[in-house]
């Protein structure tokens, strides 16, 4: 079953070797599906043991209004006043987070991405990181994807390097890896036309390395792209990667496929990656990114039910609460809106692995027992308690 | 310090093993058929059982005691009885009490050239029954008891000591005293000893006491007791033992010889086998007993499950194709008398929000299943006391007559409910039903086929023994029927192993399962019981080990409508080959909350992408076209 091309990966990937293009493409088009996530889990074994990470963040978005038109988004609304739009102030988006924050299980991360807005000033955002910054200073402040400062340097007419001095000042602690999509050029022209390009999106990110942040990748698969596509972005963030690496200062933490959902957005009659796509896009990227230290089953994206298996398959982080999520929710999303601390315990434990609440720059908060699975559960009796979304409901 | 559990048989062979115990106020002595004894030491209610060394096997990692049931010749007690001559018979009634006889009796036909003892050709009964059909080419194995007082009555008796005996050479070991490995101590052992010193001396006095209660001579029992059975399993035995086991396997009706005779409390170490050298024999084929099978679910990696179970299923099913049905799960009543806690479908009689489907609503239902080109409905619904047989007799007749579609219907709880209801029995029922157009028995309400579980979650509900019963009855009437497994409520590993292994035991017999589904409790307000053991890894494990375990079941679907069909999709490289059906409804699972739905286009597509090909089928897993 498994080809005689995927013996000599597995030789390679054993004596410590780097796989290149054609390994990647190769490993994309394995047929034996069983013999790549073995490969993949081995590789995240080795690195991580058991060992896998969540953490307690919240999402917020404060505007959806984007000029930038991507077929994929069934989030953004194009202009202020157009059905739907909607920008929170500074005060609103304050009171928004303080809704969702539960002062008896503090987030350790706030999550900011938000649409291209042409009519906001440039103080918005730094009155946005400075106000979250006095109001939740537990908080770590993840905000806004390499295409936003892009766009911010571009429309308000400052050097990259400008835009974060200003926005670190602020407040800004890291990036999120949002917006890089497909880096290719054939894709991304066709998807999303009118913003950062890949090369932009990548000068962005080795800005924030240099001045000593971390930040993470995404890729959106799924759509339109080929798996030469797949494999040219992962060799993309790895190039970078090793120049980070050897600058010594800031870095890519995680890479986060995120599976295109067709609902509700510009490509809705792609039927979008199903489950085997979802487990080999993570063992493919595990192999491949060996300077990435962490690979996330995100389960807003492939459901909770696929994320635990996808723990065996290269993935070694879930990503974490994630209260507020607005824009899978906009695509009809299958997987639940936010899960407890304790549903993703449970997640972790079900796939046998060992949970670690960690913060966003990867140091521990608390690590969890491993559980003994079978039979420790009794009978009671009628529970109006709470639904166990990650496992039956979803 | 608690009393020892100790289980042991009733029959006049065992007699001189027990009559010690019964009287020590130190044990607890339970006597019961050999299939009970060998249930308790399973389940883990005796210390110490006296098992059919058939049913040690299956268990597997059991230590058998050198003290036992042998024969060294004609045994008398285990026969097969006929009207004509044995090489002339092409069915078999047995007593299914003692799983040894039925393999010593099935090996020693098939030594013959005979075809009588094929799984197919056998079927297990009450021995007052087994007794009673014998004639013509149907023959009875006859043991025990039973035996010794029918001696005489028939013309052509095989006595299966003396054909084991005259075959091979060796004794044959029938029982032994067996405890789960490296549980004896010296001092089970010594109270064993003890005990069958004692009753060996006295053996003439315990046969001639059992023939004075039934009012017979005794001679006969005292020869018996001392010409025919011994007791101790000494060299030679114990290479009759091995023997045994080693062609059982080599037939597929037992796992591998694991046993090991010990001879005191503190026997040697002995290494088990590698999980490695598990899983090349299981993918090779080869049987896993209980204990084998509990090791890879346990501690096999993820992975290496998987690739052995998809190694299974291309021994199976050597194409990349996978099945699926169009048909229509229509539930046509809630009203039910059971109040399981798993379930948040049912109502109780009375209640406002009961309901039985009209014909106006079934007829709906149907022209749509029709239309859609499905080929047969599952018609399943709650034990509702107002609706006698007659009126399902008139349902089947008019839906076959109105719309042609197979009947998938009724599963076990439901046939027995209507044969307590009607005061009929389930042969009598199911002949009706299937006279009306039955085609078919979903394997529902299986859930988990150990009677502690039932009794905490489903305490209305029939025993495992009844609902094996009805499919061994509609297995032999030449109705098929899927296998399930619910697990993830109060169930042990274990026990799902030994629900495994029970429908892979009447599996041999009738080999009347066609496939095997499993899903774990789904979890819902209205349900009152706790979630216990979950997760889409523990669904993919489950799935693997079943594929591993029921090496005599052709098929095993994925469930994705509890599962979701991505992971659905993943289980096909778990050891599934069948997608199940295109689901219109399916009330009972979505009343829990889970509302996966798909059509065909979907289900097709999602197949294809998996790296198969796929083809709808029948119940009877028969492709309808051509595979794309």
């Amino acid at each position: 079953m498994r080809s005689a091309r995927f013996s000599e990966i597995e030789a390679k990937v054993r004596s410590g070797a780097r796989l290149d293009e054609g390994d990647a493409l190769a490993l994309f088009e394995e047929p034996d599906l069983l013999a790549l996530g073995a490969l993949a889990n081995q590789a995240r074994e080795a690195r991580h043991g058991d060992r896998t990470y969540f953490n307690r963040n919240v999402r917020l978005e404060t505007t959806n209004v984007c000029y930038a038109s991507c077929n994929f988004c069934s989030f953004a609304k194009l202009e202020e006043g157009m059905p739907g739009a909607h920008t929170m102030t500074v005060a609103q988006a304050i009171e928004a987070l303080r809704r969702k924050i539960d002062p008896a299980s503090p987030p350790t991360e706030v999550h900011v991405v938000n649409g291209l807005h042409k009519g906001l000033p440039f103080s918005y955002y730094e009155e946005l990181l400075s106000a979250m910054r006095r109001e939740f200073p537990y908080a770590h402040r993840k905000c806004f994807t390499a295409v936003e400062i892009h766009f911010f340097a571009q429309h308000y007419q400052m050097t990259v390097r400008e835009v974060f001095e200003r926005l670190m000042a602020a407040g800004l602690e890291s990036l999120p890896g949002g917006g890089a999509e497909i880096l290719h050029e054939d894709v991304r022209r066709k998807i999303s036309d009118d913003k950062a390009t890949g090369e932009e999106w990548l000068a962005v990110h080795r800005e924030a390395h240099a001045l000593g942040m971390m930040t993470n990748a995404t890729m959106l698969y799924g759509h339109i792209e080929t798996f030469a596509h797949r494999v040219d972005h992962l060799m993309r963030l790895r190039r970078l990667q090793d120049e980070s690496v050897a600058r010594g200062k800031g870095r890519f933490q995680a890479f986060i496929p995120l599976a295109f959902h067709p609902d509700g957005n510009g490509m809705q009659q792609l039927p979008g990656p199903t489950g085997v796509d979802d487990l080999r896009t993570l063992a493919v990227s595990r192999l491949t990114l060996d300077n990435f230290d962490h690979i996330k089953a995100y389960w807003v994206s492939s459901t909770p039910k696929v994320a635990q298996i996808g723990l065996s398959f290269g993935a070694d982080d879930v990503d974490g609460t994630i209260v507020g999520e607005t824009i899978y929710t906009a695509a009809n999303k299958k997987a639940p809106d936010g899960l407890s601390v304790d549903d993703l315990v449970r997640l972790i434990r079900e796939a046998g692995r060992i949970p670690v609440e960690r913060d966003t720059l990867y140091r521990v908060v608390q690590e969890y027992p491993r559980a003994a699975l079978e039979g420790q559960f009794k009978v009671r009796e009628r529970k109006q308690g709470k639904h166990l979304s990650v496992v039956s409901g979803s | 310090m608690s009393r020892l559990r100790i289980a042991g048989v009733g029959f006049l062979n065992a007699a001189p093993l027990m009559q010690g115990l019964a009287e020590d106020p130190s044990v607890e002595l339970y006597l019961g058929p050999p299939s009970e004894v060998a249930r308790r030491l399973n389940e883990g209610e005796c210390d110490v059982a006296l098992v059919p060394v058939a049913a040690a096997a299956t268990l597997g990692e059991v230590d058998v005691l050198d003290v036992g049931i042998v024969a060294r010749g004609p045994v008398r007690s285990v026969v097969i009885a006929a009207g004509e001559p044995i090489s002339q018979l092409e069915r078999l009634a047995l007593d299914a009490s003692s799983r040894t006889s039925v393999v010593l009796a099935r090996l020693e036909l098939a030594a013959r050239g005979s075809h009588a003892g094929d799984k197919g050709r056998v079927v297990a009964r009450p021995p007052h029954e087994v007794i009673a059909g014998i004639g013509g080419t149907v023959g009875g194995v006859i043991i025990g008891d039973p035996a010794l007082e029918i001696e005489g009555r028939f013309p052509h008796v095989l006595d299966l000591g003396q054909a084991w005996n005259e075959r091979t050479g060796l004794p044959f070991v029938f029982a032994g005293w067996a405890a789960k490995r490296g549980t004896f101590t010296d001092a089970i052992v010594g109270r064993l000893r003890r005990a069958a010193a004692e009753g060996v001396a006295a053996r003439d006095a315990i046969a001639t006491a059992y023939a004075r209660a039934r009012g017979r001579e005794p001679e006969a029992f005292v020869s018996y007791l001392r010409d025919s059975i011994s007791h101790p399993i000494d060299d030679a035995a114990e290479q009759g033992l091995h023997r045994f086991l080693r062609e059982a396997a080599e037939a597929k009706l037992l796992p591998p010889p694991d046993l090991r005779v010990v001879r005191s409390g503190q026997p040697p170490a002995r290494q088990r086998p590698s999980l490695d050298s598990l899983l090349v024999r299981v993918a090779d084929g080869g049987r896993l007993s209980a204990s084998e099978g509990m090791r890879l679910y346990e501690e096999a990696s993820l992975f290496d499950l998987g690739l052995a179970a998809d190694q299974v299923r291309r021994r199976k099913n050597a194409s990349d194709v996978v099945t699926y049905i169009v048909d229509r799960n229509v539930n046509y009543t809630n009203v039910c008398t059971t109040s399981c806690r798993f379930c948040a479908f049912y109502r109780p009689v009375g209640h406002e929000e009961g309901y039985v489907l009209s014909r106006e609503v079934l007829g709906k239902k149907l022209q749509e299943v029709v239309d859609a080109g499905g080929v047969q409905i599952l018609l399943q619904g709650g034990l509702n006391p107002g609706l006698r047989i007659e009126w399902y007799e008139d349902l089947f007749r008019w839906i076959k007559a109105t719309y042609g579609l197979g009947l998938h219907a009724l599963s076990p709880e439901e046939i027995l409910h209507l044969a307590q209801l009607e005061s009929l029995d389930v042969a009598t029922v199911l002949r009706r039903l299937n006279a009306a157009g039955l085609d078919s028995v979903p394997g529902g309400g299986a859930e988990i086929l150990v009677d502690r579980v039932r009794r905490m979650i489903a305490k209305a509900k029939c025993t495992s023994d009844e609902w094996l019963g009805v499919m061994r009855t509609a297995h032999h009437m030449g109705l098929r029927s899927s296998g399930t497994m619910m697990y993830g409520t109060v169930d042990t590993a274990a026990e799902r192993i030994a629900h495994l292994v029970k429908l892979r035991d009447l599996q041999d017999e009738t080999g009347g399962f066609t496939a095997f589904f499993c899903w774990d409790f789904q979890y819902e307000r209205g349900t009152r019981i706790a979630s216990g053991d979950h997760g889409t890894v523990l669904y993919l494990r489950t799935q693997a080990i079943a594929r591993l375990m029921l090496d005599n079941v052709d098929h095993v679907g994925a469930s994705w409508v509890t599962q979701g069909p991505h992971v659905g999709q993943v289980a096909l490289r778990f050891g599934a080959d069948d997608w199940g059906s295109v689901m219109f409804e399916e009330n009972v699972v979505s009343s829990a909350g889970t509302t996966f739905r798909m059509d065909a286009a979907r289900i097709e597509d999602l197949v294809h992408r998996a790296g198969y090909r796929v083809v709808r089928r029948n119940v009877r897993y028969e492709h309808l076209g051509q595979p794309a």
